[in-house]
């Protein structure tokens, strides 16, 4: 097959890499060389269950209690189901294009390179705003740990024990060749575990089968608006399906195993979500959990099963947001690999490092924003900001998936076809959008912002290259 | 013609000694020249930078096993899981075994281990193809519990190779722990052929016996497959 030569240069006279390649189950075949496929769907679904379980079981909670009430439930059924709309179209483009970049690559390739640009720049700073966020969150959980272990330090230590994980996993990340993914599928069975003890124990307490009646609060006590603004900001729990999407290169049997994990994660973290929502508002009234703040489930946790029930809270919360942050790190380099081999950003960021085989220049364009923003502290608008840069993307995911399908180019060949076309894809761009217009207009702003200074870069650096079709 | 995998870290600078070149002439080698790489890093990424470079080196060295009389060919993999790349090259390529690489000079006498979950039969039959008609001598060592059945199956064995005109002689440990006695025999041999194991909790704790063996002996190891598995031989 006679493949389009790459398209244009950039600024520095570089050119997209792109050449033919052959994809089977287990490895990718290049002229040159193969590309072992090693990711099962197990550890498919780590990455998007390990992304996704700790912002939104033990970070989100109580500010979302405070905002909707009990019906801050129906705010993550909401941002479930857009995510599932989502989901497919997604999984069905990576199945067609299982290459590493997720979302970037669809967009570039459907919809053309200055699209591709936004979309790929921005998904870099989507996962450095989440990757702050969930290191705060994780501050929040080793002041807990420590308050639980006696040791009394005060909220003021959050931001500096952010900072200095931060710093140590960009670290680790450069330095350590042990494979800790097998690390990764472990911390998540455990939490798995955990979660699911409580929640039956909690849920069974809720529904006052055992334990003390608790008086019923009302629904929705601040009215339907909440509900959606709510839903924008916890939005930032269902992010990590799309992380799935960035090792498609490295999964075993695409065909199967990328739907199955997208789509399956969002699923297992959606129905824990809801049950965690309905469990702690039983327990306590929103208002109540809403000045527990970040750490609110340890107070559950308490309720429910004493010390240990805090204690096992406080350990998940830590291995959660822990395993968050240090997914997103790496989602984020394999993001700035997959726009600098299409030359949107010097080649040189791609570099990897001769002593440890790991991408330390990537590793290091990752860790210092995330630092940086870290430093603010500003959880909400962090998770913010985080959603609407991966909206964005996800809105245009489906825009390409609908525009790859009006008109099938001939290497569109997909394992996995979404159901219900054009429906599907069209309701989960509508609602990417429209859920971006719920958030806080500071959360707005900085997005916009970003996604101004991406299309400036774009027409500065590489307003010659051209990616569309190019595979 | 048998065939045989030659995994190499290619950019660690792996490399074949001439003694185990010369062994491998009376078969077919595939030479795999692979890159293990941290999960923080996609194989695409580090085939980027390393990729002319590992090629250039895997041709040097696949000249020597004899790219260009037909009789070799090299593959070039960047992967996360070593295990997994051999186990997918072995089954695509139908390889009766693959080599652990060690030191060594001219190969007189091989130990061949009649242990490991692979027939007796095959392994007896990749030695008498591998050794051919070229005067290497051979051992056949057996590790058992039941010594009147180890001997029995040692002087069968050795029949079929004496008939060929193969200079056999036997060992046989009895109530020994199976790897110590067979590191022990390797002494005086100049490479070591066995049969493959099935992965075990030990294999996961010390590595597999062919590289302990290999580490120990200091000499190159050939493992020979439990053919199972190659029906799907030659797949693209």
């Amino acid at each position: 097959m006679d493949e389009p030569s790459p398209g244009g240069t950039n600024i520095e006279g570089e050119s997209p890499r792109v050449e033919p390649t052959v994809e089977t189950e287990e490895a990718t075949i290049t002229d040159e060389a193969e590309l072992e496929r090693t990711l099962g769907l197990s550890g498919g679904l780590a990455i998007g269950i390990g992304t996704m379980i700790g912002a939104g079981i033990f970070v989100f909670p109580g500010l979302a209690a405070g905002r909707a009430g009990p019906a801050a439930a129906a705010s993550f059924a909401i941002g479930a189901a857009i995510a599932l709309l989502v989901a497919l179209p997604a999984s069905e483009l990576a199945t067609a294009m299982p290459k590493s970049g997720g979302g970037y690559y669809f967009i570039s390739r459907g919809l053309g390179t200055l699209l591709g640009a936004v979309v790929g720049l921005s998904l870099w700073f989507g996962l450095v705003f989440a990757a702050a966020f969930y290191l705060v969150g994780f501050g929040y959980y080793a002041v807990d740990t420590l308050a639980e272990l006696g040791v009394a330090v005060g909220g003021g230590l959050v931001i500096p024990l952010a900072l200095l994980f931060g710093a140590g996993f960009t670290v680790l990340n450069v330095t350590g060749t042990e494979n800790a993914a097998k690390l990764q599928n472990g911390i998540v069975a455990l939490l798995l575990s955990i979660l699911v003890v409580f929640l039956a124990y909690g849920g069974l307490d809720a529904a006052g089968l055992i334990g003390e009646p608790t008086a019923p609060e009302q629904f929705a006590p601040f009215g339907a608006v909440p509900v959606m603004t709510t839903a924008a900001l916890v939005f930032t729990s269902y992010l990590g399906f799309a992380q799935v999407a960035t090792v498609a290169g490295e999964m075993k049997d695409p065909g199967r195993n990328l739907p199955l994990a997208m789509v399956g994660s969002v699923l297992i973290v959606g129905v824990l979500y809801v049950a965690t929502i309905f469990v702690a508002t039983s327990a306590f009234g929103s208002e109540q959990l809403s000045r527990f703040g970040e750490t609110a489930m340890v107070e559950v946790g308490r309720h429910y099963l004493g010390a240990a029930g805090a204690f096992a809270i406080v350990f998940g919360g830590l291995l959660a947001t822990m395993s968050s942050a240090n997914a997103s790190v790496l989602s984020t380099s394999r993001a700035i690999y997959a726009v600098s081999r299409d030359a949107l950003l010097p080649r040189g960021a791609s570099r990897i490092n001769l002593r440890y085989g790991t991408p330390h220049v990537a590793l290091g364009m990752a860790g210092g924003p995330i630092l940086v923003l870290t430093a603010t502290g500003r959880v909400e608008l962090l998770a913010e900001v985080a959603s609407f840069l991966h909206l964005i993307m996800y809105g245009l995911i489906c825009v390409a998936l609908i525009a790859l399908r009006r008109d099938e180019p001939e290497w569109y060949d997909p394992d996995f076809r979404v159901p219900g076309f054009p429906v599907v894809p069209a309701l989960g761009a509508v609602a990417s959008f429209a859920l971006i217009g719920f958030m806080q207009p500071a959360s707005q702003l900085v997005g916009v912002g970003v996604m101004i200074a991406t299309a400036g870069w774009y027409y500065y650096y590489a307003r010659d290259v051209d990616l569309k079709g190019k595979l | 013609m048998t065939r045989v995998l030659v995994p190499l870290a290619i950019l660690e600078g792996e490399s074949v000694s001439s003694g185990l070149t010369t062994l491998l002439e009376s078969a077919n080698v595939t030479v795999l020249g692979y890159h293990e790489l941290p999960e923080q890093t996609p194989p695409d990424q580090a085939r980027d930078q390393y990729g002319s470079r590992a090629t250039d080196a895997l041709e040097d060295l696949a000249a020597e096993f004899g790219v260009g009389e037909g009789t070799a060919d090299y593959r070039l993999v960047f992967t996360h899981d070593r295990e997994q790349t051999f186990d997918r090259v072995a089954g695509e390529t139908g390889a009766d075994a693959y080599a652990v690489p060690g030191a060594t000079g001219p190969i007189d006498r091989l130990l061949v281990a009649l242990t490991g979950d692979v027939a007796v039969e095959r392994i007896v039959s990749f030695v008498a193809a591998l050794v051919a008609d070229r005067g290497i001598g051979v051992t056949l060592f057996l590790a058992t519990d039941d010594e009147a059945a180890g001997r029995e199956l040692l002087a069968a064995s050795s029949v079929r190779l004496a008939d060929r005109g193969i200079d056999v002689a036997t060992e046989l440990a009895v109530d020994e722990p199976p790897l110590e006695a067979l590191v022990d025999a390797a002494v005086g041999h100049d490479a070591v052929v066995m049969g493959e194991r099935a992965p075990s909790l030990l294999t996961l704790v010390f590595g597999e016996d062919a590289e302990r063996v290999a580490a120990e002996s200091v000499g190159p190891v050939l493992v020979v497959r439990n053919g199972e598995d190659d029906e799907s031989a030659n797949v693209d």
